[in-house]
């Protein structure tokens, strides 16, 4: 099993049980929440990271397995069904639903995909605001995974358990067939058919994938904040955040989005509580910096510079392929 | 014995223009047929008609025996047909190695099999030495021949070489053109296109078909081919038909 053989696993599984353990150092709610909603939104990138990232579609529809997630979440509960069971039944509807959404989104190709996936998530918040069932405008209460004094902690250990199935997926994922054909599809999708990949398929069950796990990040998120309106888990930010932390840190990389979040989120939180209301442009300002001077991320350009060094003496290769360098 | 490829007057249109016209071939298992013919003449339009990214509008393409023309590309390679692209198409952020994997991956699942092949394959295309770098740095001699590997890797029946020389200093084309003689050896059959390296064409191919403006004008062994004054005509216009008369 190349999973037990890799050190990259372990050293996660080591990083994630100390992670685990930060409850001991942190003891106030303010700051347990702001470590539950970076690993979540870890965990979030990661799983973006499969279609994204790996295939190369850039989705900005996610937030709507996000939505789906805690609102499937809400609706199953209320039909009294076990609260576990009705995370796995949400995340059942969400990997259903993007299944509908997958289908007809990736007959595009580049943009026009990216602008199919924010019309799936507008659409559904217009729905989730218009429905009855849905409460509308005014939302859902959130029925609770964990109670208790100490429920925070609790949230905290549940996202650090999703961060870990989501790389676990990844992981697998990126050293498979399955990976590399991701991987071709989103270098060149002719070039992926031309070797026999069928890249509709592929690109599919990369979305079903991770949108069973972006679901079950949702329903946590919405269950540990309680209260969901339809403004605030299926808004276009959420799928805006999820990609831009992969990115950050490097899409297409087993570390990126767990850095990207770690930096994104928690420089979020440093500015917000700095600046106020102008903690907006410096992120943004981050943002650009990024895009024009490490287009592949932090984790990607660090690889990148790594590989440099590596790259092909190219005299010697063209006088032995039988031409004399020009 | 069935052909190993057979179109059967084979026409694609866009839209009003006639990229191929009523085009009919046939080739035997282990042949290497060349499709020549000038700029525009029609060559990538049949490579891609055979390899299912485009269908015809009229006509029929058997190969092996199965009818493809309205075959996808995926299930194409599947069954047999491999192809490189006119403009070469490694995967950049993949390594050498890693880009001819993903033919492999078509018969293993399994991640180091798949690596076992590919470098079988590389090694004989005599690029073992590049296997571990990047695609994207390579120069375009051994662009060309990665896309030649990625595709054997695939243990293709027939093999579609478009341009395969193009680009190339006479010394690199030479260098391939002899690998590419040595396709059948792999139990593949070749068919290359090429624009007008006559030198290639002469030393390795069985035989040649000449395009014109989408339409078959000669077809044979390549040293009567180059003597048909409706060649010359195609490559050279009227005045040097007239010379050759």
């Amino acid at each position: 099993m190349s999973l037990l053989k890799s050190w990259k696993f372990w050293a996660l599984l080591a990083a994630a049980l100390l992670w685990s353990r930060m409850p001991w150092f942190v003891s106030n709610n303010y700051q347990l929440q702001v470590l539950f909603r970076i690993t979540l939104f870890a965990a979030l990138g990661l799983a973006w990271d499969l279609v994204g990232g790996y295939a190369g579609q850039l989705s900005l529809g996610h937030v709507a397995f996000f939505g789906v997630g805690a609102y499937g979440l809400a609706l199953f509960a209320q039909l009294s069904i076990p609260v576990w069971i009705s995370l796995f039944l949400a995340a059942m509807v969400a990997t259903l639903f993007a299944a509908v959404i997958g289908i007809i989104s990736f007959r595009l190709r580049g943009p026009y995909f990216t602008l199919a996936t924010i019309a799936f998530g507008e659409v559904l918040r217009l729905i989730a605001t218009n429905l009855n069932v849905t409460g509308g405008a005014i939302g859902l209460t959130m029925p609770a995974l964990f109670t208790g004094r100490t429920f925070w902690r609790q949230f905290y250990l549940a996202s650090v358990a999703l961060v870990v199935l989501a790389f676990i997926t990844n992981f697998l994922v990126s050293r498979s067939r399955f990976g590399y054909y991701l991987m071709a599809i989103r270098e060149d999708e002719d070039t992926a058919s031309a070797v026999g990949i069928n890249t509709a398929r592929c690109k599919l069950q990369a979305l079903l994938l991770s949108a069973f796990l972006t679901a079950l990040a949702g329903a946590l998120y919405a269950s540990a904040f309680q209260f969901i309106v339809p403004d605030s888990v299926l808004t276009l930010d959420i799928s805006v955040q999820i990609s831009i932390i992969t990115m950050l840190g490097g899409a297409g990389t087993l570390l990126g989005p767990i850095v990207g979040a770690a930096l994104l989120l928690s420089a979020q939180e440093v500015f917000k509580n700095q600046f106020h209301e102008s903690h907006l442009l410096i992120y943004g300002i981050l943002i650009v910096i990024v895009v024009l001077f490490v287009p592949e991320g932090i984790v990607g350009g660090l690889q990148q510079l790594f590989r440099k060094r590596t790259s092909p003496p190219s005299t010697g290769a063209q006088a032995a392929l039988g031409g004399a360098a020009p | 014995m069935t052909p190993i490829l057979e179109l059967q007057n084979v026409t694609k249109r866009f839209g009003g223009l006639r990229a191929v016209k009523s085009v009919s071939l046939t080739m035997n298992a282990g042949e290497i047929l060349f499709i020549i013919g000038p700029n525009g003449a029609g060559k990538t339009t049949i490579f891609n008609l055979i390899s299912g990214f485009l269908h015809p509008n009229e006509g029929v393409i058997l190969f092996a025996g199965n009818d493809t023309s309205r075959m996808a590309p995926h299930r194409a390679a599947r069954l047999g047909i491999g192809r490189t692209f006119q403009i070469v198409k490694p995967l950049p952020a993949l390594t050498v190695l890693e880009n001819v994997m993903l033919g492999a991956f078509m018969h293993t699942g399994n991640v180091a099999k798949a690596e076992e092949e590919s470098a079988r394959i590389l090694d004989f295309l005599q690029m073992s030495h590049l296997s571990r770098f990047p695609a994207s740095g390579l120069p375009l001699a051994a662009r060309k021949r990665l896309e030649i590997a990625r595709a054997l890797a695939t243990r293709p029946k027939l093999i579609l070489l478009d341009e395969v020389v193009s680009g190339l200093t006479t010394s690199e084309a030479l260098a391939l053109a002899s690998l590419v003689k040595r396709l059948p050896e792999w139990g593949v059959s070749v068919v290359g296109g090429v624009e007008h390296v006559m030198q290639v064409v002469m030393k390795i191919a069985d035989r040649v078909i000449v395009l014109d403006y989408g339409a078959k004008i000669a077809e044979g062994v390549p040293a009567d081919v180059v003597k048909m004054p409706e060649v010359i005509e195609a490559y050279l216009g009227p005045k040097f038909r007239e010379l050759t008369q």
